[in-house]
């Protein structure tokens, strides 16, 4: 508890370190914050050749382009926040050993910096959508939730990439390639389906229903949530806490080895 | 009578040599004997040691402790273990209130961002609110005197400027407890001034302030010294009496072994002599005497208009409140003595300065020599040899420049009859 309300009194730190993320990110480019929507699109138009023209992948009842676009942007953020949080306590070496402040504000801000690329991203869906002719239906207010569930997962991973490449160095390296096969373990530009021989993918992995959630509730015309959901939603949850007992366990050498 | 700001209970600190595996192969590779290893009665493993041992203090409210030692004295862990960024192995530290501290300046500055950007930031790190700095801001602006440049990104700001900003941002924020480490203010002095101004002031408004300080004089404005020696605390109390202790306890630097720092074994300045007026041997010369130099050569090949070349760098860490040790105080140079001559084999050169006017204190020798344009050099070579100036009984000399002078009573001004006779 204590934690948690030492972290809330840095909120404005948080920010103020996320929107520095953003700020550097994108000067000196000419398309800015452009890039947030530039590049899940381009992948989107990548994967639409690939597993519409080349694989033909099905997916039933939504255009491929939309399953693209609504897996794409939500796991750039995710691969982003695992990116940036696994680095972040290094590339702030020189905070994290001259300065105090609970040291979850330097994940969280990978976490908010992300979001800010998630919020501008998820601007173009809307465009999308109508140009693909698919309407949205009430599961739309429902994405909140889903939200909820995926930023507990983001920042659960960021606290332990955070603090585990601190420890050692060789996590930044093992992430780049299991960033790399998490994507292709989730529905992120293909369904991975909930039976069969790998269907116990979608229970273990939470990004499945995660994504899956979000296609279903934004553009498949659902209205609720499924088993698998509620099991993502618990993982989470369960990443989230243990991330965060763990992270405070190890902080005390942060000083020194950072 | 209120709780104290401040209270280190018994504090140990233990830091280790760099062993502790960094990447998962060294883990693997280490855990074995790790295992195996037993820590010793003291409770340190191989290659660890104790940087705080059993450290206690309290500092009250508005009180300012000044704390001195020399180099890895424990000084700054002592700051560290306060501003929570280290944790002390047994013992504990107290603080209340907000700490903050002038330990690093311009954290979180980012080079691509303008300095408005990073005055929001900086000061978000040092712990003010988005609002408490926006009410400041121009405050901090004139503090910083740079208002034409405060939307230029910081990486073209002189380091000056960064410093100033940085600086500036520092002074606003309002901690309870304000940790400084002078290390920070190796800036010009008018910067140096400009912080202990600040910190004057911060304690007129009742902040409890730590100094950790090699300047004698900046400590002694403090309510209690800590002296501390290899993490242990030799003294606390009032400063004049602590910090004579310190002076007392430096030892004196010990006797150096020349050291090549540049050149080959061919080439070479083979010894230098440090002689009086009377051609023996000297170590220790009065303000204003001679000193006579012999430099030993050895060249495997012709060396033509060689430059023969001493500096004696400033030595002494007794007096290191005056100069910083390892400045350049006195040079000899041979210049275009031996202009188009060729030397060649082994032999030696000479050179008289008839005045040493430097100020008082140990001076170590370092060699050089040239060929021809000066521009690199053959052979660099420190520690060869060791000078004291003394201190002349009716002198108290604390002034850099010791100016050769002419003294004489003016007539002009002599106004009674019996004028002096030279």
């Amino acid at each position: 508890m204590a934690q948690l309300r030492e972290i809330w009194e840095h909120r404005e730190l948080a920010v103020a370190l996320g929107m520095r993320e953003v700020r550097v990110r994108y000067k000196h480019t000419l398309l800015g914050i452009g890039w947030a929507v530039a590049l899940p699109l381009a992948l989107m138009v990548v994967f639409t050749f690939v597993f519409q023209r080349v694989a033909q992948v099905a997916t039933p009842g939504i255009p491929y382009a939309v399953y693209a676009y609504i897996g794409l942007v939500p796991w750039q953020f995710h691969a982003s926040v695992l990116n940036t949080a696994s680095r972040s306590l290094v590339d702030n070496r020189n905070l994290v050993t001259k300065v105090y402040f609970p040291r979850e504000v330097l994940p969280l801000s990978c976490v908010l910096s992300a979001a800010v690329d998630f919020a501008v991203a998820a601007l173009l869906l809307g465009g999308l959508m109508a140009w693909y002719g698919v309407a949205p239906g009430w599961g739309l207010l429902l994405v909140p939730v889903v939200l909820l569930v995926q930023l507990a997962m983001a920042l659960g991973c960021a606290l332990w990439v955070a603090a585990a490449n601190l420890l050692y160095r060789d996590v930044q390296y093992l992430l780049q390639v299991g960033v790399l096969l998490w994507m292709f373990g989730s529905s992120v530009v293909y369904p991975i389906p909930a039976t069969g021989p790998l269907g116990w993918l979608a229970w273990v992995n939470p990004m499945t229903p995660i994504l899956d959630a979000y296609r279903g509730l934004i553009a498949g015309g659902r209205f609720g949530f499924d088993a698998p959901f509620w099991a993502a939603a618990g993982i989470s949850l369960l990443v989230l806490v243990t991330g965060a007992a763990w992270f405070r366990r190890v902080e005390p050498v942060f000083g020194e080895l950072a | 009578m209120s709780e104290p700001a401040v209270v280190f209970d018994h504090v140990w600190k233990r830091f280790s040599k760099g062993r502790r595996a960094r990447t998962l192969a060294e883990l693997v590779y280490r855990l074995p004997r790790r295992l195996l290893e037993r820590a010793d009665a003291g409770g340190l493993r191989d290659g660890e040691f104790w940087a705080l041992k059993d450290v206690s203090f309290e500092v009250e409210k508005g009180e300012m402790l000044g704390i001195v030692g020399a180099n890895g004295a424990g000084k700054s862990t002592v700051l560290k273990l306060l501003f929570r960024i280290l944790r002390p192995e047994r013992g504990q530290v107290t603080t209340r209130g907000r700490v903050g501290g002038l330990i690093e300046l311009g954290a979180g500055f980012h080079p691509y961002l303008t300095g408005r950007e990073n005055v929001f930031i900086n000061g978000a790190i040092l712990g003010m609110r988005m609002a408490e700095i926006r009410r400041k801001y121009d405050s901090i602006v004139e503090f910083a005197g740079i208002p034409e440049f405060m939307d230029m990104p910081v990486k073209d700001y002189s380091s000056g400027m960064f410093a100033r900003l940085a600086f500036a941002v520092a002074a606003h924020a309002e901690p309870d407890v304000l940790l400084v480490d002078e290390v920070l203010a190796v800036g010009d002095t008018a910067f140096q001034l400009k912080c202990y101004d600040a910190m004057a002031r911060k304690r007129k408004q009742g902040t409890t302030v730590l100094l950790v300080s090699h300047n004698m004089y900046a400590l002694a404005a403090a309510s209690r010294v800590m002296y501390l020696r290899s993490g242990d605390s030799r003294a606390c109390g009032e400063p004049k009496a602590t910090i004579a202790q310190y002076l007392d306890e430096l030892e004196r630097p010990h006797e150096q072994h020349p050291m090549e720092v540049e050149g080959g074994t061919s080439e070479r300045i083979t010894g230098v002599e440090l002689l009086d007026a009377h051609g023996q041997p000297v170590r220790g010369l009065l303000p204003g005497e001679a000193l006579h130099v012999r430099f030993h050569y050895a060249l495997a090949r012709p060396v033509e208009s060689p430059i023969f070349a001493m500096t004696l760098l400033y030595n002494d860490t007794r007096y290191s409140l005056r100069q910083p040790t390892g400045q350049y105080l006195v040079h000899l140079n041979s210049g275009t003595a031996f202009s188009g001559r060729v030397f060649r084999g082994v032999g030696c050169v000479e050179v008289t300065a008839p005045a040493v006017h430097a100020p008082v204190g140990l001076y170590r020798a370092k060699s050089y020599l040239f060929e021809r344009d000066g521009l690199s050099p053959l052979h660099v070579r420190d520690g060869v040899g060791e000078l004291e100036i003394l201190r002349p009984e009716w002198s108290d000399q604390q002034a850099l420049v010791d100016l050769r002078q002419y003294w004489r009573v003016a007539e002009a001004v002599e106004n009674t009859k019996g004028s002096v006779q030279p």
